[in-house]
């Protein structure tokens, strides 16, 4: 079992929850400026606790792009991570979705993601792992400036902490321009679906702390969390207010999209993200009732080319055979209630 | 972090004034931009919120080039070079990274506006490393140690005296075979 394919809190506004610190190790230049032997030595360092403690390493030099998007997918590793050429590897404890990108835009990037809402145990977790690191290392700190990162956007806790929600009813009604609006006042960012730069999709927006410096990590999260409730409840207002002839029209689309879901022959990606949408949606609103939120969860992942691609038999040829491939995982994942 | 110029609310819009090659940054309200904007004071305004596709890479890249505006060359501190990493600030500006951990100390003047337009503040109050925090418990222990010391000294309580010289002599000890 991975985060995904889990249920976990809030689960009808929230995906999942992620939270991040951002380390550096005294003695080396910040990532940019690390050579290829600097990279490789504090890669090699860092396995020593790392896989002591049941990390599994991925070096990324050594695995096919294909297999680096599907880490991705995943929301292991950033995009940026993926596709850099000097020496970047991961360190992997899937069951409890801890996962560390060692060389990435800081040393160690460590973070743990769970199903729903949980900000205090994916801190939890995250922490654990910062925890053994930090009694083999010395991480470059100042006292006023707190833990030193490559961008100063992350400098004081290092702490991202990041919550995915899924807001249709908001989206529909053209709030989320105000809602980022909002957001950024009290120091929080609203981001797509794979982070920095990635546009959104599917309704899913992660909503972030921006400010990392002059507030303790307790204090991050409790204001990312009070945001995410208020987000969450003007959400389901926003899903109660659909009512009448709208709502007939409304329940029309979901009910098709499930329809398509579950019987169309070939599904793009972007097509899926929007069926998904729609079926999760319909789901909140009890107009769906025979697909979950832990089958949707499986697609998330399982549904996006790379992690499509590893799962078959044969490697699809081109365009046709992969959609073809992902209309048919759609159905089989469908088809098999868990 | 506040508007500069009514102090109250939050300031959201940024702008660079740029008079005879002197650039000046300000961090503004929309309240006081929008007043500034109507008398003409304001020739560019750039709003750093609203832009919902991507705030943060907007921010971040940003950060240096498009609100502050880089030391021209002949800025002493354009030259500066970091020991460590060899960076020098406009490399940082460029490319909104820094490059070593004591970059942070040789540009802090140049960073500091930075970081605090960022984050609001330039005071760390979250989590501390192991090490620094046993690092500093022991140096406020010398301290306190160092000031019972004289306390001895000056009530001629020498037996006492000697201990402390002793136990300050050990943390010591520890101390210099901790930074080998």
């Amino acid at each position: 079992m991975a985060w995904y394919n889990t249920l976990g809190k809030a689960s009808d506004t929230v995906i999942s929850t992620r939270v991040r610190l951002a380390r550096n190790i005294t003695g080396f230049p910040f990532s940019s400026r690390l050579d290829v032997s600097g990279a490789s030595e504090i890669i090699e360092k860092v396995s020593v606790p790392l896989e002591a403690s049941g990390f599994r390493k991925i070096n990324f030099t050594d695995i096919s792009p294909i297999m680096a998007t599907s880490y991705v997918e995943r929301h292991y590793v950033s995009p940026e991570f993926a596709t850099k050429e000097t020496p970047h590897a991961l360190f992997l404890q899937e069951q409890s979705g801890i996962a560390v990108m060692v060389c990435e835009e800081d040393h160690l990037r460590i973070q743990s993601i769970l199903s729903g809402l949980a900000l205090e145990d994916a801190y939890k977790n995250a922490l654990c792992a910062e925890k053994r690191l930090d009694e083999d290392f010395d991480f470059a700190y100042s006292e006023t400036l707190g833990y030193l990162t490559h961008c100063p956007t992350n400098l004081g806790t290092g702490m991202r902490a990041s919550v995915m929600m899924f807001l249709p009813a908001l989206t529909a009604g053209g709030y989320i321009g105000a809602l980022a609006t909002q957001l950024s006042k009290i120091g929080l960012t609203v981001r797509g679906l794979f982070g920095e730069g990635s546009g959104a999709s599917g309704c899913m927006y992660q909503i972030s702390n921006q400010i990392t410096l002059g507030l303790s990590e307790e204090e991050i999260l409790k204001k990312l969390k009070e945001a995410v409730l208020q987000i969450n409840e003007s959400e389901q207002k926003a899903r109660q207010a659909i009512t009448g002839d709208r709502l007939e029209h409304l329940t029309d689309r979901l009910l098709r999209s499930e329809g398509l879901l579950k019987y169309a022959h070939m599904i793009s990606s972007a097509e899926f993200i929007k069926l998904f949408a729609d079926v999760r949606f319909g789901i909140t609103l009890g107009v769906i009732s025979d697909v979950t939120y832990e089958q949707l969860g499986t697609l998330l992942v399982e549904a996006m080319p790379a992690t499509l691609t590893l799962g078959a038999e044969t490697t699809p040829k081109n365009e046709i055979a992969r959609d073809k491939l992902r209309a048919q995982k759609i159905q089989a994942v469908l088809q098999n209630k868990q | 972090m506040l508007c500069e110029k009514c102090k109250k609310r939050t300031a959201t819009v940024f702008y660079n004034e740029n008079i005879n090659g002197k650039t000046r940054a300000y961090s503004l309200c929309g309240e006081c931009a929008a007043k500034l904007r109507e008398k003409g004071d304001i020739q560019e305004i750039t709003s750093m919120i609203g832009s919902f596709a991507d705030p943060f890479s907007m921010l971040q890249h940003d950060l240096f080039s498009g609100f502050y505006g880089l030391p021209t060359s002949k800025n002493a501190s354009a030259e500066k070079k970091c020991p460590v990493c060899s960076s020098k600030y406009s490399d940082i500006a460029a490319s909104g990274k820094v490059g070593c951990p004591t970059c942070y100390e040789i540009f802090s003047d140049e960073l500091s506006r930075t970081i605090q337009s960022v984050h609001g503040t330039t005071v760390h109050i979250g989590s501390v490393p192991s090490r620094h925090r046993a690092q500093k418990a022991k140096a406020e222990k010398l301290k306190q140690l160092r000031r019972l010391l004289q306390e001895a000294v000056q009530a001629e309580n020498f037996e006492k005296a000697a201990a402390l010289r002793d136990e300050i002599r050990t943390l010591e000890s520890e101390e210099k075979k901790e930074a080998q």
